[in-house]
């Protein structure tokens, strides 16, 4: 039995190496594939999730844990960022409207919509996928590759019940606690660069009037797509993750990428429902 | 008891395991050696329907563990228990609540019970008072210890041991053989023992498996490998090379 | 309130010092292009990498950005029945402002954090000590041509990216509004400036050196094993993302 046999009885096992024309066919249809497969593997784990969440009690002491670490890893990342966006937001469109309509009325209005609809939640969730995403990834892909996950079932533990469900649920609630804080803390930030360098009256930017049920309804449903994406997107990049430290990098990469494609996509879905459904 | 039949199993396109065919008997102590990347690894992880194999049965005390459904193989497992190569500790948990982990799983014990087990088990692998301490803050051989103590606290019939002296100075892998042959000689466990210290397991493994490119090469007692006329066979057991 | 200093102050002093590294290593970057320190088949193969790389998310995340302006910009310019204004309000936003941005925070998911992570494991697994034991400098080595590689990559991407978005901002205005194409391009023509389109660039241009200099600096620092790469990957996409938005507001200011 020397080591340099080649045909092995398992290899029959194996999917044929495309050849000829077929090679073509498969250069195309691979990347199709490769977003298919890694899309099942999402649904999959979405399922397991909620699947444990409903049928085996829920470990409420870790969720609390797991949520008090994403507000505590985010809040001040999340606050410094929409703050930054809240004053480019308005500086740039307090010229342009300057430039083109002449009138500060209604920046602060405008804004605030602008906010619930789009930027609050969207901008919010993709600071999570990074900072909280990207730990999640992280942490369940180390324990994937040093075997930590093996030992959990091993014992009962099942990996998805044990780990993901408490983050999952926490990041569904935590996503939209720090969506509303967004938009406080960028509607602030923005109010104040209205009055330094347009002088518009706060009095005057604070302006509800354009707000109605259709936004708040936008905002709660993005906020809500973006926690359940997030964590289940991150989760799968974690536990699909194999080899050493090369394997926890891979995962993390993953985690982002995926998170923030799936983010700008809902995005795009949720506000075309919107657009056609609650605004027209 | 173990038997594994046919097993074959894939990584991508390569074939990790080819047709391997095992068994270990009931109190037996296996030692299953070879080359890294030989796939030893993956075959006692397949035992333990860790990973499901392409092809090939598996079957622990007579029960068809790729059949099991969660609750089975929940109580199935209950009656093993694995120390890992990369010791597999909670990083999130205290050693006491890593080594009482299997026990509490289980929820047979008591907390006063458990924590009077755990005691005990620490000071059966000589590293007592540690309770309080985190994985990240213990040396190498520590964690392997600790690790030991995870893998029999439930007291299991069935053992898996992946290199439990991989990287450790010769006394503390010696400790480690000592309380390997204890668990076999005390309390009659079936167990697989992967290992490149052969002269460690020499005299406490009762059969030896040779697997090599994720095949069987050689299986035997060391009166068998010893007599072996197989170039290879005989090269790794004494660690000599071509030349 | 000693404890509270005590915190204020640590994470003071580890920003500061975070802060101090990313400005050397800026400097040893920018001196070693210019001084075109580096190993000229590592910057092909990385130019290469890069740029294949990322380029099929650019170009989604572009498409779904300029259809996402549109659609946020459609009810106001309905409202207002100022169809003719609104290839502007979207392509203004756009190239300026959420391009950029957009592609810039894909790009350092894509890109930044596959570099941490390769060079994270460089160094954990000591392949960084082995090329300094063959008196291999990871500076000219490893770190330049990853630099040049991200930085120019980035600013042509979002050429790309810009004009992708444009093309699906038209396409969204047509089934959703529609607003013709010729109307939409005829916006764009009439109000934008060839200054918004490169006010752009100038952003991507800054955005691709913080990735590619905080990227950098996380994989190299990178310690303690599988935990500390994911660790490494997971600081370097938060500080990019914070120096993303920073830039994005000084550039903003500075470049009226």
């Amino acid at each position: 039995m020397s080591a340099t046999e080649e045909q092995t009885s398992g290899a029959s096992l194996a999917p044929p190496e495309p050849a000829g024309f077929g090679v073509v066919l498969a250069s195309v249809g691979e990347p199709f594939l490769f977003v298919g497969r890694e899309l099942a593997a999402m649904a999959h784990v979405l399922w397991l999730t909620v699947f444990y969440a409903f049928r085996r009690p829920v470990r409420w002491s870790e969720v609390w844990r797991q949520a008090f670490e994403i507000g505590n890893r985010s809040l001040v990342f999340i606050a410094v960022v929409l703050g930054f966006l809240g004053m480019i937001l308005i500086y740039q469109s307090g010229f342009q409207a300057q430039r083109i309509v002449g009138d500060l009325q209604l920046l602060g209005a405008l804004y605030l919509q602008m906010l619930f609809r789009e930027f609050g939640p969207t901008i919010t969730a993709l600071m999570l996928a990074t900072r909280v995403g990207t730990g999640i990834a992280a942490e369940i892909g180390s324990m994937v590759v040093t075997e930590q996950v093996d030992a959990l079932r091993m014992n009962n533990a099942d990996p998805v019940h044990y780990l993901v469900v408490p983050r999952f649920i926490a990041s569904v609630l935590m996503t939209l606690v720090l969506s509303t804080l967004a938009i406080v803390v960028s509607f602030i930030s923005g109010m104040w660069t209205a009055k330094m360098m347009f002088g518009v009256n706060p009095g005057t930017f604070y302006n509800t009037s354009f707000i109605i049920w259709g936004d708040l309804i936008i905002f709660g449903m993005k906020s809500l797509a973006y926690g359940i994406a997030v964590p289940i997107i991150a989760a799968e990049a974690g536990l699909s993750a194999f080899g050493g430290s090369e394997g926890v990098g891979w995962a993390t990469t993953k985690s982002v990428v995926n998170a923030s494609l799936a983010i700008t996509f809902l995005d795009f879905l949720l506000s075309g429902f919107g657009y056609v459904f609650l605004f027209s | 008891m173990i038997e594994v039949a046919g097993i074959t199993k894939l990584h991508g396109r390569e074939v990790v395991l080819d047709d391997v065919s095992l068994t270990v008997g009931a109190g037996t102590q296996l030692a299953l050696i070879g080359p890294g990347g030989a796939g030893k690894s993956l075959l006692i992880k397949i035992m333990a329907a860790l990973v499901r194999p392409e092809r090939g049965t598996v079957h622990v005390n007579g029960e068809d563990m790729l059949a099991l459904n969660d609750v089975e193989l929940a109580r199935a497992r209950a009656s093993m228990g694995m120390l890992f190569q990369n010791y597999a500790l909670f990083d999130f948990m205290t050693v006491e609540e890593n080594i009482a982990f299997p026990l509490r799983q289980a929820g047979k014990l008591g907390e006063g019970e458990i924590t009077e087990r755990v005691a005990e088990l620490l000071h059966q692998v000589d590293l007592p008072g540690i309770q309080k301490q985190y994985p990240r803050e213990l040396s190498g051989g520590m964690k392997k210890r600790v690790t030991f103590a995870r893998a029999v606290i439930h007291e299991p019939p069935l053992l898996f041991y992946d290199d439990p002296t991989a990287g450790l100075d010769p006394v503390t892998s010696s400790k480690i053989f000592i309380l390997l042959d204890r668990m076999k000689r005390e309390r009659g466990v079936t167990s697989v023992v992967i290992t490149h210290d052969i002269l460690g397991v020499r005299d406490i493994c009762d059969e030896f498996v040779l697997l090599n490119h994720g095949r069987v090469v050689f299986r035997g007692t060391r009166d068998e490998i010893e007599s072996s006329e197989v170039r290879f066979v005989q090269q790794f057991w004494r660690g000599e090379s071509d030349e | 309130m000693s404890a509270l200093l005590h915190v204020v102050g640590t994470v003071f002093l580890a920003v500061a010092e975070t802060v101090g590294a990313l400005t050397v290593l800026v400097f040893q970057l920018a001196w070693g292009t210019l001084r075109l320190q580096m190993d000229p088949m590592e910057a092909w193969r990385n130019l290469y990498k890069v740029g294949v790389k990322s380029f099929p998310i650019v170009v989604v995340t572009a498409i779904l950005v300029g259809a996402i302006m549109v659609i946020q910009t459609g009810q106001l310019v309905a409202e207002f029945d100022a169809f003719g204004l609104l290839g502007w309000g979207a392509g203004f936003a756009t190239l300026r402002e959420v391009g950029p941005v957009m592609i810039g925070l894909m790009f350092s998911g894509r890109v930044g954090a596959n570099n941490t992570a390769e060079l994270g494991t460089m160094k954990v697994t000591e392949q960084v000590d082995a090329l300094r034991a063959l008196s291999i400098d990871p500076l000219p080595y490893l770190l330049v041509p990853r630099f040049v590689a991200i930085v120019s990559m980035m600013v042509l991407l979002t050429i790309v990216g810009d004009l992708t978005a444009l093309a699906g901002g038209a396409l969204t205005a047509k089934v959703l509004l529609g607003v013709e194409p010729a109307l939409f391009y005829h916006s764009i023509d009439e109000y934008l400036k060839l200054g918004d389109f490169l006010n752009g660039l100038a952003k991507a241009l800054f955005f691709g050196v913080a990735i590619a200099t905080v990227s950098c600096h996380y994989g190299m620092s990178t310690e303690g094993g599988a935990v500390g790469v994911g660790r490494s990957v997971n600081n370097s996409v938060v500080a990019s993302a914070v120096s993303i938005f920073l830039f994005d507001y000084v550039i903003t200011y500075v470049l009226k």
